[in-house]
């Protein structure tokens, strides 16, 4: 329960971040060259620059707010971890019930297709080809800049992220196909969409709903490692990854730049897996797999 | 020299890293090796630990970030940096610098494999340099002129040994040829060329017709007559298309010799290790994270036969891909090896507050171990000229960039001054203030930028604010600098998009039309302390560094009337008028020109620096490596 408050207090912060930002008067865009020092670039400030208009200190070198640059991150990352989560999910339940419910050559193919995507050198590819990629996607019309980044971010993680979410439910429909009450729909006449949809999916939705909340902190995880890694939006813009990736430069010298965006990410993550565990014992009752 | 932009990477064009040419001075090296001898012999007698003389020992190791030199081939070494490694230890060339903490003394010439530093005749059209005796390479052959000239031969073959100095075919006496080349989509496209293409191919890349047939062939007799070399094989003579004043200096770069029988063309040096006639050799070259180059001892380079070259360390060891904040921890802990450790490129500018106290002072802790000072590059934002033809609008730029954002991210005051050109002060008489921000655009503009008056220039200009977009080698600070220069632009009207560049292809995009966007960042460094280096390069087609892509036909020609100016003073005054008219038609936003901090182990010192302390060496802005000893 509290896990879903703070939850929901997080969605809310995304959606509302910039109105928020303005309530503090921050802006993840304007330069503060007050808050830093001539010498270097340091902020004035102690532990990065925290003062009263600054709450979670100032950017090295350029002044930006902090806070106001956790709050927008904060609403990307989102972005991308909904929209990701909710296309594996539409993928690979599809997958997984077409292929747990057809049997046979389908099952086969799917199968191996699942294998071949699953052992793909996921991470590889996305380093090396993100700057391609991202340009064929601004080649197929998509807006240059961070509209086709944060597309590319989020196809990526669909396309490689659906097959665990496929086996799950091709082994639930496995044993489902061979239950009664399916037996007795067979035996009325149904097709095999009524079937499909209306016997087996209802009965599907506990394991698809844990895992959607258990795959979405991965994704925000996921998604901090790439934009460490160097694949995430441009500059004026910040995510998680990129504000942690920044902060390693400084960490002798102002460690609050690594702390402050990792404990938030934390909190976020470890929210969502909490209420992901909880929501498996109540959907569960003899205990998950 | 470019500027490099993994910090600064140095090259004369910049990785993004003095003065007073008084002619000839015969006999300075003569007094420099007298002296070095007369001190190292009194060092010798007995006496105080205090004053002993350098010693010769120990292994001196070379932090690097990059994975690699960006070229170990003689020839196309192009970086500040390398070429002053190189030049203290594998590769001797006719002339080279002096090793001073004094700029005006470190800019002067002391001569190398030659004599000395060049006989000019036919009013400086022609120069002939007489080799030394007893030089040779690792193997024990002789250097001869066959071998420099060899050497100068292959910078002629621009398809495979590029990216280096162009100076031999820019200045020798041998004819352009028109001819034909196959462009991007396989047309004809007319184009010329040297006609001296190099010691590999009986032919030019040209061709005679459109009909791309019959390639022009080599015409190597052109190269013969243009460099001559004596029948006992000792003195080389260059003959020149025009008078050049400086060309003993142009014959630091890239003019090394090359025995014939060992080159291999494009990998030279990379395959196998190159053939050295310096104090040292390459023993091994692995490059990567984890690669090292060593050098050892060159046993057939003899000291009889180099006053120019003090070789104390045994041995040199240059350490790759060494991540840069890495670096500096090390240095500043400087234990086990690390005390024997020096770095390549400048500090992070996070660091620099924990090694000095201000920009010109060091934290006593590391006293005679860091150094703060003006390197030789400037830096500045390239502004397409095709793609942003009004000046007005190029003004408005200029006026409503926020300049001192930009330095306090790069580091404030540690980072450098405001530039007002492309000449740097410390370049010596050429340099003189453009006015730029005081007068040049109409009125005095703060460093904070004006809006406002941007603005009024943009009305002015007739045409609508464009879109702009941004082109900056992709690192941490380099973006923020970025989102700074479109957040000062966007308050004048402009609309910026930011164009990223992966680092290690920076300028080979910007220098594709096609590629590079509307303005970008750049970084330039005199090849030697003389503004023929700056302005050819940097505002004319042939000079080879346009990124402005600036064609003036009436700016060439005032060019070229100061190039081959020989009274110096009267160069200077030039080079001076010239700078103000690049900066009045704003073909560039000078942005700064940067202070750069170096830092070395506990247990190394110099030779000639103020208590053996570390300084910066005034010709290629870089560390003094032939000066460098182990502690004893």
């Amino acid at each position: 329960m509290v896990c879903l408050i703070i939850l929901i207090a997080f969605y809310l912060v995304g959606i509302f971040g910039p109105v928020i930002a303005g309530m503090f008067g921050i802006s993840p865009y304007t330069f503060d060259p007050n808050a830093i020092s001539d010498l270097g670039g340091k902020p004035v400030a102690d532990f990065g620059g925290i003062t009263l208009a600054h709450p979670l200190g100032v950017e090295w070198g350029t002044g930006r707010d902090i806070l106001a640059q956790l709050l927008f991150g904060l609403r990307i990352s989102l972005i991308i971890a909904t929209t990701a989560t909710l296309i594996t999910v539409t993928i690979g339940v599809l997958i997984g019930i077409i292929a747990g419910y057809a049997g046979g050559i389908t099952d086969t193919l799917l199968g191996r297709l699942m294998d071949l995507i699953l052992a793909f050198p996921f991470l590889l590819i996305v380093l090396a080809l993100s700057p391609v990629l991202i340009q064929r996607l601004t080649d197929l019309g998509v807006p240059e800049g961070n509209v086709s980044r944060v597309l590319y971010l989020i196809l990526v993680m669909s396309v490689f992220g659906w097959p665990y979410l496929a086996r799950i439910v091709r082994g639930q429909v496995l044993s489902l196909r061979e239950r009664e009450f399916v037996e007795a729909a067979v035996s009325m006449g149904a097709g095999r969409r009524r079937i499909l949809f209306t016997e087996i999916l209802p009965n599907l939705w506990a394991p698809i709903l844990v895992y959607a909340t258990l795959t979405l902190p991965s994704y925000i995880g996921f998604e901090a490692a790439l934009s460490f890694l160097g694949v995430s939006v441009g500059e004026p813009d910040k995510t998680f990854g990129k504000m942690l990736a920044d902060s390693v430069t400084y960490f002798n010298v102002v460690p609050t730049y690594l702390f402050i965006p990792g404990t938030v990410l934390v909190i976020l993550v470890v929210s969502f897996n909490l209420f992901g565990d909880s929501l498996r014992d109540a959907l569960d009752p003899k205990g998950g797999h | 020299m470019y500027y490099v932009y993994y910090l600064l990477k140095p090259g004369y064009p910049a990785e993004l890293e003095e003065p007073g040419m008084n002619g000839m001075d015969k006999g300075w090296s003569r007094v420099l090796a007298l002296g070095a001898v007369a001190a190292l012999a009194l060092s010798a007698c007995g006496g105080s630990t205090a004053t002993a003389g350098p010693k010769s020992g120990g292994t001196v190791y070379l932090l690097t970030q990059a994975d690699q030199f960006d070229q170990v081939d003689p020839q196309r070494a192009y970086t500040g940096e390398d070429l002053a490694f190189f030049s203290a230890t594998i590769y001797r060339s006719l002339e080279a610098y002096t090793y001073s903490p004094d700029n005006p003394t470190a800019s002067k010439l002391t001569p190398d494999l030659a004599t000395d530093l060049g006989t000019p005749t036919d009013g400086a059209k022609t120069w002939a340099f007489t080799l030394r005796d007893g030089v040779t390479f690792q193997d024990g052959s002789s250097i001869t002129c066959a071998d420099i000239k060899y050497g100068v031969s292959r910078t002629f073959a621009t398809s495979i040994i590029n990216q280096g100095p162009t100076y031999a075919i820019a200045y020798l006496d041998i004819p352009s040829v028109d001819g034909y080349i196959k462009d991007a989509a396989g047309a004809a496209k007319k184009s010329s060329s040297s006609a001296y293409g190099g010691p590999y191919s009986s032919t030019l890349g040209l061709f005679s017709d459109q009909t791309l047939k019959t390639a022009i062939p080599n015409d190597t007799a052109a190269y013969d007559k243009a460099v001559t070399c004596s029948t006992d094989g000792k003195t080389i003579t260059f003959h020149l298309k025009q008078a050049v004043a400086d060309f003993n200096y142009t014959v630091t770069l890239g003019f090394s010799p090359v025995p014939k029988a060992a080159d291999t063309g494009e990998s030279y040096g990379v395959a196998k290790p190159p053939v050295a006639s310096g104090p040292y050799m390459v023993q091994s070259y692995a490059t990567g994270k984890g690669g090292k180059m060593i050098l050892v001892r060159n046993p057939k380079w003899s000291q009889a036969s180099d006053s120019y070259h003090h070789p104390y360390p045994d041995q040199w060891e240059v350490d790759f891909g060494i991540d840069a904040k890495v670096i500096d921890q090390r240095l500043i802990q400087s234990t086990g090896n690390d005390q024997f450790a020096l770095q390549y490129g400048g500090m992070q500018p996070e660091n620099l507050a924990t090694v000095f106290t201000s920009p010109t002072a060091v934290n006593p802790q590391f006293a005679g171990r860091a150094n703060s000072s003006y390197d030789i590059y400037d830096r500045y934002l390239w502004i397409n000229v095709v793609k942003v033809p009004n000046l007005q609008i190029r003004q408005a730029m200029a006026v409503a960039l926020d300049r001192s954002a930009l330095r306090k991210n790069a580091g404030g005051d540690f980072y450098g001054d405001y530039a007002d050109g492309s000449i740097k002060p410390n370049i010596g008489a050429d340099y003189a203030p453009t006015g730029m921000w005081t007068t040049l655009l109409g009125q005095a503009i703060p460093d904070t930028g004006d809006p406002a008056y941007a603005k009024t220039l943009i009305t002015k200009s007739g045409v609508a604010a464009p879109t702009l977009t941004y082109n900056y080698p992709d690192t941490p600070v380099n973006g923020k600098a970025a989102a700074i220069v479109q957040a000062s632009l966007q308050l004048a009207g402009f609309t910026v998009k930011l164009a990223p560049l992966p680092s290690g292809t920076y300028y080979s995009t910007v220098f594709d039309p096609t590629k590079a966007g509307e303005f970008g960042m750049g970084g330039w460094g005199p090849d030697w302390p003389n503004a023929s280096t700056v302005i050819p390069p940097l505002f004319t087609q042939e000079g080879g560094w346009d990124l402005s892509q600036v064609d003036d036909a009436a700016f060439n020609t005032e060019v070229k009337a100061a190039q081959v100016e020989t009274d110096r003073a009267k160069q200077s005054t030039l080079w001076q008028a010239l700078n103000v008219e690049t900066m009045k038609n704003v073909w560039v936003i000078p942005t700064f020109f940067p202070l750069a901090q170096g830092m070395m182990g506990s247990k190394l010192a110099t030779g000639t620096g103020p208590t053996g302390g570390l300084y910066r060496w005034g010709p290629y802005g870089s560390n003094p490596y032939g000066d460098m000893l182990v502690k004893p």
